[in-house]
């Protein structure tokens, strides 16, 4: 029943169709479907097919940020002043470290976590660690995400921890990912994780915080 | 055999006097000559005093004259933001829309912003060492300066959403390539490496690439044939297992790979081309010598009595590397 209510949202989600997905979640508005329901029954759902298919070999950036963008449509179309609280999974904090300008790796994981329910706060690129940690406190985060792509930006990623417990926050997951970052443990960078790909960034956090305790409380 | 005839004769897939090794080193050339970044990427002089100064001190058997990768975008016309020691970035793009096109016109590499200081290095490189080791220039592919003439979100929703106008830009791009291609053999190179990150299977589809980007780099490689380069040399990195089936048909003749790609696998997916790679680029600045000499063992022994095969990194080896793990790799093939 679901798969046939929601599959026409799902197969635009899955084309990047962006203009579809929006007309595709206003039918499911008009139909008396409730705004949650299309969250986690249509863009949870092919957010998932999306990554079953994207493995780490068969994994291209334009695929992932057109069903990015054609979910972030349908998800502005749900929430049009963004998605409260109560309605999202959890928080995280991202950006590009101080140093690095490159966003796009950056964009196309922030796209991933939203189509599956999780509230992003962006801090851009060239972020420094001091304004990373004060939006992760401010946000009630309950991770921090960062993304590089050139060397240099390394040494800042292995200080983020050190940033964080000034800012009483151990308790927050560090995970890192980008072009140069993969190629490096998660030890000799001094996080968490290491992403190989966005889904697999998305994976850990399911894992370990997505898993506890589910959508955050209703205010 | 010098560097010049081991790299030629295995390109030939020949016999060689040794595995020929390239370490692929841009900035950290001025890292290791103690000169500012920043004079590396804007003085052909200080590019070609360090290229030969690194080439001395590893000894390895090319040397490049490859600033970095906004030298195209920059002549077109986008304004870039420098640092001292790092590589600059695009602070706006040429483009700003793609109706933009046709008030652009393809620089002219004796006169455009940093080309003509790169072709002063092609001409110090060639007349110190041009007769005996690889003297390498560079060009952007046409995807990848597609993304960087518009920026590559802007580019990627442009070929989604509006395919005739993401052609005309890599038609533009391709122009580009050719035309500081050719300059660029005139000035000294032995062949410029079409550098072509954005076309990645990490970035497009392979069908993307057949059908969208090998077009154009069939039409560059034969372009860069006709004005002299003794070869052609690809280089893409992430998971290009898929797509270097169709590298012989685009007229490639050293084919790069790096990490992400089974040594094995690019041998059987490309039996009669050059194959260069693959060690970790990053590995040289966080691994040990030890390390890296025993990846480098590895691989050659893989590679056994295969002609044809060039050890290098898979991508750049970064400025912050430690010399003795370049080092390392370079002992790996005497």
């Amino acid at each position: 029943m679901q798969e046939s209510l929601f599959g026409p949202l799902i197969g635009a989600l899955l084309d990047g169709d962006h203009a579809r997905a929006v007309a595709e979640v206003r039918s499911l508005g008009a139909a008396g479907i409730g705004a949650e329901l299309i969250v986690t029954a249509g863009i949870e759902q092919a957010m998932l097919r999306l990554d079953e298919k994207c493995t780490v070999e068969h994994f291209n950036l334009l695929e992932i940020m057109l069903a990015g963008r054609a979910a972030g449509a349908a998800i502005k179309e749900l929430y049009p002043n963004g998605m409260p609280l109560g309605a999202a999974r959890h928080t995280f904090v991202i950006a590009t470290l101080e140093g690095d300008v490159h966003e796009l790796g950056k964009n196309v994981v922030k796209s991933v976590l939203a189509a599956k329910g999780y509230r992003l706060v962006d801090c851009g690129k060239n972020c420094s660690l001091e304004k990373l940690a004060h939006t992760a406190a401010r946000e009630a985060a309950q991770a921090v995400l960062v993304s590089g792509l050139i060397t240099s930006v390394i040494p800042q990623v292995r200080r983020v921890r050190q940033v964080l417990k000034a800012e009483g926050l151990t308790h927050l997951k560090v995970v890192a990912g980008g072009a140069v970052l993969k190629q490096a443990s998660a030890a000799q960078l001094n996080v968490d994780y290491v992403a190989q790909t966005a889904f697999d960034g998305a994976h850990y956090l399911d894992e370990t915080i997505g898993a506890r305790g589910g959508r955050h409380e209703q205010p | 055999m010098n560097s010049l005839e081991r790299i030629t004769a295995s390109v030939k897939l020949a016999p060689v006097d040794r595995v020929p090794v390239i370490a692929q080193v841009f900035g950290h050339a001025a890292r290791l000559a103690g000169a500012p970044l920043l004079s590396y990427l804007t003085r052909g002089e200080d590019l070609a005093q360090a290229q030969l100064n690194a080439w001395q001190h590893y000894d390895y058997d090319a040397v490049f004259a490859l600033m970095d990768v906004c030298v195209e975008t920059e002549a077109a016309g986008s304004v870039l933001t420098f640092y001292d020691e790092q590589y600059p970035d695009v602070a706006s793009y040429a483009l700003s829309a793609i109706d933009d096109l046709p008030k652009l016109s393809v620089p002219d590499p004796r006169r455009a912003g940093r080309m003509p200081e790169l072709l002063r290095a092609l001409k110090i490189l060639h007349r110190q060492v041009g007769q005996q080791v690889l003297v390498v220039g560079c060009v952007l592919g046409p995807m990848t300066l597609a993304t960087q003439l518009l920026g590559i979100e802007a580019a990627l929703y442009l070929a989604a959403d509006a395919w005739e106008g993401f052609e005309r830009l890599l038609d533009f791009a391709t122009e580009t390539a050719i035309r500081f291609g050719a300059a660029q053999v005139e000035a000294g190179a032995h062949l410029p490496m079409v550098f072509e990150p954005s076309a990645s299977p990490a970035v497009i589809p392979a069908q993307f690439f057949r059908e969208l980007v090998a077009p154009r780099l069939t039409r560059l490689f034969t372009a860069l044939r006709q004005a002299g380069a003794i070869c052609n040399w690809l280089h893409i990195a992430g998971p290009v297992a898929g797509i270097l089936p169709f590298y012989p048909q685009l007229g490639v003749n050293i084919a790069n790979f790096d990490y992400e790609v089974d040594p094995r696998e690019a041998q059987k997916a490309l039996p009669h081309t050059c194959l260069n790679g693959n060690l970790k680029s990053l590995s040289f600045v966080n691994g040990a010598p030890e390390e890296i000499g025993e990846w480098s063992r590895e691989l050659l022994a893989l590679f056994g009595k295969r002609p044809g095969f060039i050890l290098s990194s898979g991508c750049e080896i970064p400025p912050e590397a430690k010399p003795e793990n370049i080092a390392a790799m370079v002992a790996a093939v005497r």
